[in-house]
């Protein structure tokens, strides 16, 4: 039996050729297809989140629509605004950061 | 037959997140070439030639030069880091999958392949060598490329294929509806009075969903088709026993097949010739016509590359060269290929170059192809 991560590096382990750049930096170019993938698996998690909400409604006998349109304040939204703020602190860390860039 | 999106026991079972990969990818994909690749001849003329001319003093003039200027631009090279990488995900979303399900897969082959009531057949010929100018490049950057063959039961190469060409056409924006077979059956419908074969060739079959489509829009008709891949071939012929129609796959080069001369009423090739460099299209090109019975039809099809604009348009069209293991796409968009119809033996008065729809897709999708009667006895 082949799990995820199995089946992936036997596709990769076949792959030949070289890789040309398009990008002046290798760097860059490997950073933006990292993006690009945790773009698509994005994606892959939001089909995820819609596939339960509607089986959430569905449960609760109610409209998707109508769930997704529960709105929160009070604690619950403070709790909310802070995970969203600890999110961004996170994946823009490097544009804050106070260290000035400089030769290895 | 839709060629598409059908289902068949050689087929990964994909789970729903590994759909989703998939549709992600497509999007991405149908994004990239719809608002950012659309953008780069206009890019050429703001960013590219300026920078070009900034370093030289003067334009670019031929191919290589308007090349280095494309690149000097950074619209045109973000959008071509994007689209490599774009391409790379084709594979991963639907490589998952594939060896994830490959044990179930390969037993499927194996009962379709070895059943005693099988419809078509398969003749594998394990002297041949596969053609090295095919087999040794991941064409399209497909990882292993077409005649990979790792095991008895291997059909990993035609799995990729159909996968991997499904969410690339879907992000090209071609149909799920739409079918190169069905664009050459109605070509032969429209051009050629119905011309309808008892024998017929299809070369360079890949996964074989032409030849399968051929066989089912035509039970009767006796039904080959080549490829340079065991694996390959393999997938086709248990993707076709699945479907339930009968075509005959044979192991051997387009450009020396061991068939009979004058043995078919048909012969076909799907896009083959982008696949294949000159000297090998030529002698594929005149195998058709030796194969191909006095009165009978040859039709080439292909991508709709072909007779671009403008040298930026012609340049801008070549990435698929240095960037997707494409390497004869260049080589196939520029040459003569009424000259090597005409040159293989089809009199100039039958040679005819087609522009055609496709079947389904957005407007600007059409495929080429040329096609050439050998006159009748």
């Amino acid at each position: 039996m082949t799990n995820q991560a199995q089946a992936i590096a036997a596709l990769v382990e076949t792959a030949r050729g070289n890789r040309p750049q398009s990008l002046e930096n290798r760097e860059v170019e490997e950073t933006l297809n990292i993006a690009l993938a945790l773009l698509v698996e994005l994606s892959v998690a939001n089909d995820k989140i819609d596939r339960l909400e509607r089986l959430v409604a569905k449960l609760r006998g109610e409209d998707v629509e109508a769930l997704r349109e529960i709105r929160y304040d009070g604690a619950v939204a403070d709790q909310r605004q802070e995970t969203t703020d600890a999110l961004l602190m996170r994946v823009l860390r490097i544009l804050i950061d106070p260290r000035a860039q400089a030769e290895s | 037959m839709k060629v598409r999106d059908v289902q068949h026991a050689v087929l990964p079972r994909a789970t729903a997140d590994e759909h989703s990969r998939q549709n992600a990818v497509v999007s991405l994909r149908r994004l990239l070439n719809s608002k950012v690749r659309s953008r780069n001849v206009g890019i050429f003329e703001s960013e590219a030639a300026p920078a070009f001319a900034e370093r030289h003093g003067r334009q670019p003039q031929s191919p290589e030069e308007v090349r280095q200027a494309f690149l000097m631009s950074p619209g045109y090279r973000m959008w071509s880091a994007a689209n490599r990488s774009a391409q790379e995900m084709i594979w991963v979303s639907v490589g998952e999958p594939t060896y994830r399900d490959l044990d179930r897969m390969e037993q499927a082959t194996k009962e379709l392949i070895e059943a005693e009531d099988k419809r078509g057949s398969l003749s594998l010929d394990p002297s041949y060598d596969p053609s090295p100018e095919v087999a040794n490049v991941d064409i399209h950057l497909q990882p292993g490329g077409y005649a990979m063959n790792r095991s008895e039961y291997d059909i990993v190469p035609g799995a990729l294929y159909e996968c991997g060409g499904n969410v690339f056409s879907f992000g090209q924006g071609i149909g799920r509806g739409d079918s190169k077979a069905g664009v050459i059956l109605r070509l032969l419908e429209e051009e050629f009075d119905g011309f309808k074969p008892a024998k017929m060739l299809d070369i360079g079959c890949s996964a074989g969903a032409a030849s399968a489509a051929y066989a089912a829009e035509w039970p009767e008709v006796d039904i080959h088709a080549v490829d340079l891949g065991a694996a390959m071939l393999r997938y086709a012929h248990a993707r076709a026993e699945s479907l339930g129609v009968a075509v005959h796959f044979h192991q051997m080069d387009a450009s020396d097949m061991r068939f009979e001369d004058e043995s078919f009423d048909l012969v076909v090739s799907h896009n083959l010739m982008h696949e294949i460099g000159e000297e090998k299209r030529r002698a594929m090109i005149r195998e058709s016509f030796r194969l191909v019975r006095p009165g009978g039809v040859v039709i080439h099809q292909d991508v709709a590359i072909r007779n671009q604009p403008t040298l930026v348009h012609e340049v801008e069209r070549d990435w698929d060269t240095h960037f997707n293991g494409e390497v004869h796409w260049n080589t196939y968009a520029t040459a003569d290929l009424k000259a090597d119809m005409i040159a293989a033996g089809f009199p100039e008065d039958t040679v005819v170059e087609h522009d055609l729809t496709a079947l389904q897709g957005m407007a600007n999708n059409r495929w080429y192809a040329i096609s050439g009667r050998k006159p009748a006895q």
